[in-house]
């Protein structure tokens, strides 16, 4: 046994730097494309919110951001967590729909709080297959906010999969938000349909 | 068993505070992926900390969310930050403490400086000149340097007034507050009418600081228990990862550096499992 792990180790160890080099051109590029595209956002999101044009108009690119750039449907998927699996394709397909609508809505209603907001960005670092883009978030008198992106590009593209602000996951958040209302509505994903319906409706 | 037990102790000791309540349900055993769940919410006396959270809940919309926004109305966003910021250097002692428990001492060299800095050109600490001087604020308190020794937090616990918690925190908030020089300061009317005021000024500093967020998430929420639950804990963990990621090396920048120690090297918080 210790001579087949020595062999492997060994194997391992002479193809590493072959491995290395041909890894790291590769993965230097997609680092540096995670933040460029992070940067992107970023500036496109302060150019809405700070920029002129009615909730109304700010909505509508905020929602063209959001669409192009963030996996909503991954998003909305991990937010539903084991329900996921129990729901029907019809229940998954309207869940969807709502989560993009809700998701919107809840970014439009911050953009009167971040007025004025600037960014500067930090460096990016890998976990998992994922890339994390660190940023910093500065508000008129608000403490800067250290808002971490993290990147997928499972899709071929890179997309937004979570955003972690002083180390609150937003989808974190948002899965144990709908687990505990279906727990309280025993576990009936229609009904999470309805009261996710009623918020859009509500948000106009 | 003794699960159900740990649940009546904790009730009990709600009942103590004055309220009344009960203990959550747990799924049926055969679930495995409700089990899993209702482990990872880890919130036994949920119904209890439901009642608790209506009756916070109640107090902040008569008292404490009018009179933060009484405050922000009247008076001027530098002043509140002067406000804010003497406070926060009254806390500075038992912060120090708490860096030096923790095993930090660049936090603790920090924490220290800012002290120093900000009590003398900051005047009394209503300028926080030490932030611009390379020496920014961090969070220490002892339910974290309890958390970073390896105490596990516990069952998720909401205190009334004081909002959410668990024993490690609950126990935390008390030591720290006995680490505070001022509560053994002096003593006498003068004396008692200063440290309420602090107490309150200080509750209105940070409702006045979560005005918003608080309102988002009320209204964002489709249970806003289960959502600043969360937050919460989620929070105290990265402020956790904050301190322990915090190797800053002690050796100054002028003398001859030693391999790998000599770099600053600093690592974002660690994400929540996933």
């Amino acid at each position: 046994m210790p001579n087949r792990r020595t062999l492997l180790v060994l194997t391992a160890a002479s193809l590493l730097p072959a491995a290395g080099r041909l890894v790291q051109p590769a993965f230097a590029q997609a680092a540096g494309g995670a933040s460029a595209f992070v940067k992107s956002i970023g500036e496109r999101l302060v150019a809405v919110v700070n920029g002129p044009g009615s909730n109304r108009e700010k909505r509508e690119k905020l929602a063209q951001i959001v669409n192009s750039d963030v996996d909503v449907d991954g998003v909305a998927r991990f937010c539903l967590g084991r329900f996921w699996r129990n729901a029907s394709p019809e229940q998954q397909q309207s869940y969807t729909q709502l989560f993009h609508h809700v998701l919107v809505n809840n970014i439009t209603a911050k953009v009167g709080e971040y007025q004025g907001v600037r960014f500067t960005m930090g460096r990016t670092q890998k976990r998992d297959e994922n890339e994390v883009v660190s940023t910093i978030v500065e508000r008129p008198n608000s403490p800067p906010t250290n808002v971490e992106w993290i990147i997928s590009n499972a899709s071929g593209a890179p997309k937004v999969v979570d955003v972690i602000a002083e180390g609150t996951s937003l989808r974190l958040t948002q899965r144990s938000d709908y687990a505990s209302y279906l727990s309280h509505n025993n576990n009936s994903i229609d009904a999470l349909i309805n009261a996710m319906r009623q918020q859009v409706d509500q948000a106009g | 068993m003794r699960a159900a037990i740990r649940c009546h102790l904790l009730v009990i000791t709600a009942l103590l505070l004055g309220t009344l309540g009960g203990c959550a349900t747990p799924p049926p055993a055969d679930d495995a992926d409700a089990v899993a769940e209702f482990k990872e919410t880890n919130d036994p006396i949920e119904p209890t900390n439901r009642a608790i959270y209506a009756f916070n809940d109640g107090l902040d919309t008569v008292i404490m969310q009018p009179a933060a926004r009484a405050y922000r109305f009247v008076v001027p966003p530098p002043v509140r930050a002067g406000i804010h910021n003497v406070l926060s250097n009254l806390g500075t002692p038992a912060q120090l403490g708490n860096d030096m428990l923790e095993g930090k001492p660049r936090r603790a060299g920090d924490t220290t400086m800012r002290f120093l800095i900000n009590t003398t050109v900051g005047v009394l600490g209503v300028f926080d000149v030490a932030k611009d001087w390379g020496y920014p604020d961090h969070d220490a308190d002892f339910g974290m340097t309890l958390g970073l020794w390896g105490l596990p937090e516990g069952p998720f616990l909401f205190l009334p007034v004081f909002g959410p918690s668990n024993p490690r925190d609950a126990v935390g908030m008390g030591v720290n507050a006995a680490m505070d020089p001022f509560t053994w300061v002096g003593q006498g009317t003068a004396v008692r009418v200063l440290d309420w005021s602090r107490f309150g000024i200080n509750a209105l500093d940070q409702r006045e600081r979560h005005l918003d967020d608080v309102e988002n998430i009320k209204k964002t929420a489709l249970d806003p228990y289960a959502t600043f639950r969360s937050l919460y804990r989620q929070h105290r963990q990265a402020r956790i990862e904050d301190v322990r990621n915090d190797t800053r090396a002690t050796i100054p920048v002028w003398f001859p550096q030693s391999g790998t120690r000599g770099n600053v090297t600093y690592s974002p918080a660690v994400s929540p499992a996933y």
